[in-house]
């Protein structure tokens, strides 16, 4: 009889990680919990060599550097780690993709407040109805940037990261700023 | 930064039998594929010990999301006993260390080939499809880059020819599984060779499916509360199988998709396909606790 398999506590970590991102992003708006707080599990989730990454906050270089993903500018990167966002310039800079390749448009992480603030209504795939949510600590015009720069099925994939819970807005959502 | 801050512990397998790069691939290509509905996302299938064709793609899916308190079922044309699914159900439990059920409404995780289950599933609930030929358009364009052009126009005429010159030449639509279906009004995709019975369950579920072609390698997902509309002309109704009226010879059950058992006087005789349905009504008919959920179909008619 063979012995079970135990995961280890990074795998363990990683596969946590990686449900809470998949279940925000196929039900958008509604909270998950990473592992930890941070974006550090999800940087060992989802980086490796194979990815290229651009990082406003330089606290992450660390966790980044040794996943051995390749630095780069913004509008290179799979994955963009905005941080606390002070203004919307570096929004028009993410990649999108193509009509040919959706799956080039760039996945960001950005840090902002859940449950205070402004209120969202969020609705398509993934939204039964419309979910409203209260994000704060987003620069002015932010949806409106997201919208403008986006043409579905271009467009880039949003998380936004408050200490451990993390909520997913896909490109396919629509957002409405009420 | 030292060498033992580089490398991890010495592991005799990897947890999950894939390595961490391989299921850093899938994690990424899985949350695009989520992002987009129904738009198939290359990714870098590897490989498994099993041959390519047989459910590989579907069994790298499986193998990225469990963890040791995922209770996974695996099914097979819809029985859990066929040689594919239980040799993949062993295999996932084998290295994986997960508990495994054959009811669907228990499983947490439910990889599939050619069907899926007639109990509705729920929020928490993830369906892998095994797909064999993840392009829909190849039937009517066999150069993949030209299909990805068609793709990233959203041009698709040549699906509804394909369907009219059935219609001309057959007096019906003669697409028997896989049939090509609208996603989120965007992309067409092939919901894997499941019959047309099962392509109304897709639409608006709660469960999120994810369809993975491993020999193929793409990956393409519907996420809950998702339209998925078979392709249909306005004056042609869209039709399932007629299996609404038919009974089981085993169980007795009614109204759910069938499997045709030839005889030998020429006429058939009917067995219910989702293997583990049929298996609790016989339980319900001896009088045992009640544990059939609540199904998609009922009297063999899909409520609108």
């Amino acid at each position: 009889m063979l012995a079970t398999p135990a995961p280890s506590s990074s795998e363990t970590r990683d596969n946590t990680a990686f449900d809470a991102l998949l279940w925000a992003l196929s039900r958008p708006g509604l909270p998950r919990s990473l592992p930890e707080p941070g974006e550090a599990s999800i940087i060992a989730a989802l980086l490796d060599r194979e990815c290229r990454v651009h990082s406003a906050d330089p606290l992450l270089m660390p966790e980044i550097m040794r996943t051995g993903a390749e630095l780069t500018d913004i509008e290179h990167a799979d994955h963009v780690f905005l941080g606390t966002m002070a203004g919307i310039e570096p929004l028009v800079q993410i990649a999108t993709g193509s009509d040919f390749y959706p799956d080039d448009g760039a996945t960001i992480i950005i840090r902002a407040r859940l449950g205070t603030g402004q209120t969202l209504r969020l609705t398509g795939p993934g939204v039964d109805g419309s979910v409203t949510v209260q994000v704060d600590g987003l620069p002015d015009g932010f949806w409106a940037a997201r919208m403008s720069h986006m043409r579905y099925p271009m467009g880039f994939e949003l998380f936004l990261l408050d200490e451990d819970q993390v909520i997913g807005v896909p490109r396919s959502t629509t957002v409405e700023v009420l | 930064m030292s060498l033992s801050t580089l490398t991890k512990p010495w592991e005799a397998m990897s947890y999950g039998f894939l390595d961490g790069s391989a299921k850093r691939e899938l994690r990424r290509k899985i949350l695009k594929s989520v992002a987009v509905p129904g738009c198939q996302m290359p990714y870098a299938s590897r490989e498994v010990p099993m041959a390519r064709g047989w459910g590989t793609g579907g069994l790298q899916v499986s193998l990225t999301l469990v963890n040791p308190q995922t209770r996974v079922k695996v099914i097979d044309q819809g029985a859990d006993d066929s040689v594919n699914a239980a040799s993949i159900r062993r295999f996932i439990a084998r290295v994986a260390g997960t508990p495994t059920t054959m009811d669907t409404l228990e499983a947490d995780l439910i990889q599939s080939r050619h069907r899926i289950p007639e109990e509705i599933l729920r929020e928490d609930q993830v369906l892998v499809l095994q797909v064999p030929n993840p392009e829909p358009l190849r039937s009517v364009q066999p150069n993949m880059s030209i299909a990805r052009q068609m793709h990233a126009d959203a041009d698709y005429g040549r699906m509804w020819l394909q369907l009219y010159e059935q219609i001309v030449r057959s007096g019906r639509v003669m697409q028997g599984a896989s049939y090509p279906s609208l996603v989120h009004g965007r992309h067409v995709m092939t919901p894997s060779p499941i019959p047309r019975w099962d392509v109304p369950k897709l639409h608006m579920a709660k469960h999120l499916t994810i369809l993975s072609a491993g020999r193929e390698k793409r990956i393409f997902a519907v996420p809950p509360y998702t339209r998925v509309e078979p392709l249909v002309f306005s004056d042609v109704p869209y039709k399932i199988e007629e299996h609404g009226a038919l009974t089981c010879t085993r169980s007795g059950t009614k109204g759910f998709f069938m499997n045709e058992i030839p005889q030998d006087d020429g006429s058939s005789a009917f067995e219910v396909s989702d293997s583990e349905w049929g298996v609790k009504t016989i339980r319900a008919n001896d009088r045992e606790a009640e544990t059939r959920g609540e199904t998609w179909y009922k009297d063999g008619e899909m409520p609108q």
